[in-house]
């Protein structure tokens, strides 16, 4: 069925950009790809994000060490150790994990998971020789889980307390 | 280790890895499509968009590190062996 107000035949009509976004048609050229208004060079509200992931990176590193030491009173030297290894390792993830997300729709059209190897290569490690131990690096692997939980609590705190 | 033992491990792992992968590949897809999309409509939110895409693609690849887990433990460190 044809519009009234705009055939289907007129090629300068972009239905479908008009009505969803609400912009003026004539700036939006409908043979243009949809990432065309994502320039290749970094935008600046992308700081934004920039700040978000040393944010984390910051607070993964924090937590790992917060944890080392009551880990080491209660357990020993060695499991505290192999916690550490598998939150550095987990700040390494998170750090790939950011990278793939920052070339998104700019240099690859879809998330890597080259993040997930170097999470197999760590367990296999951890299963392979003996003074490691699989459930204290699984468990200071995801520590980077609770930097962003930690995380996402600080920034609805702060939205919370402009509205309370 | 026993065979039943072993050929169980093996077929948990594959379970585990591949039933684990379906929900949290269908959800990392459609996030990131809908992520794109709406950086494509609002570029001056990108920084905000991409971070929110962080924090949720993070908490969706643990779902397949947990079968990821549970499969290499059965693999090389199995507790039935």
């Amino acid at each position: 069925m044809d519009s009234p107000d705009k055939p289907l035949e007129d090629p300068s009509w972009d239905g479908e950009s008009s009505l969803s976004d609400g912009h003026d048609s004539a700036d939006i050229d409908s043979d243009e790809p949809l990432l065309k208004g994502i320039s290749p060079e970094p935008d600046p509200s992308i700081e934004e994000y920039y700040q978000l992931q040393q944010e984390l990176v910051l607070l993964t590193l924090f937590l790992a060490v917060v944890i080392f030491v009551p880990v080491w009173m209660v357990y020993s030297l060695n499991i505290a150790f192999n916690c550490l290894i598998g939150a550095c390792v987990g700040v390494v993830y998170l750090k790939m994990l950011a990278k793939g997300v920052e070339q998104l729709g700019r240099q690859k059209a879809k998330v890597g998971k080259n993040q997930l190897a170097l999470f197999i290569g760590l367990i296999l490690v951890a299963s392979q020789l003996e003074p490691l131990h699989i459930i204290p690096i699984f468990l200071g692997f995801l520590t980077y889980k609770v930097a962003i939980i930690v995380s996402i609590f600080r920034s609805s705190s702060s939205i919370l307390s402009e509205f309370l | 280790m026993d065979p039943l033992v072993a050929a169980a491990s093996v077929i948990g792992a594959g379970l585990a890895v591949g039933l684990g992968a379906i929900g949290p590949g269908v959800g990392q897809g459609t996030a990131s499509g809908q992520a794109v999309a709406g950086i494509a409509r609002q570029p001056e939110a990108e920084g905000k968009i991409r971070a929110t895409l962080l924090l949720t693609l993070a908490f969706m690849e643990s779902l397949t590190i947990y079968g990821l887990v549970i499969a290499l433990v059965l693999l090389f460190a199995n507790p039935f062996a």
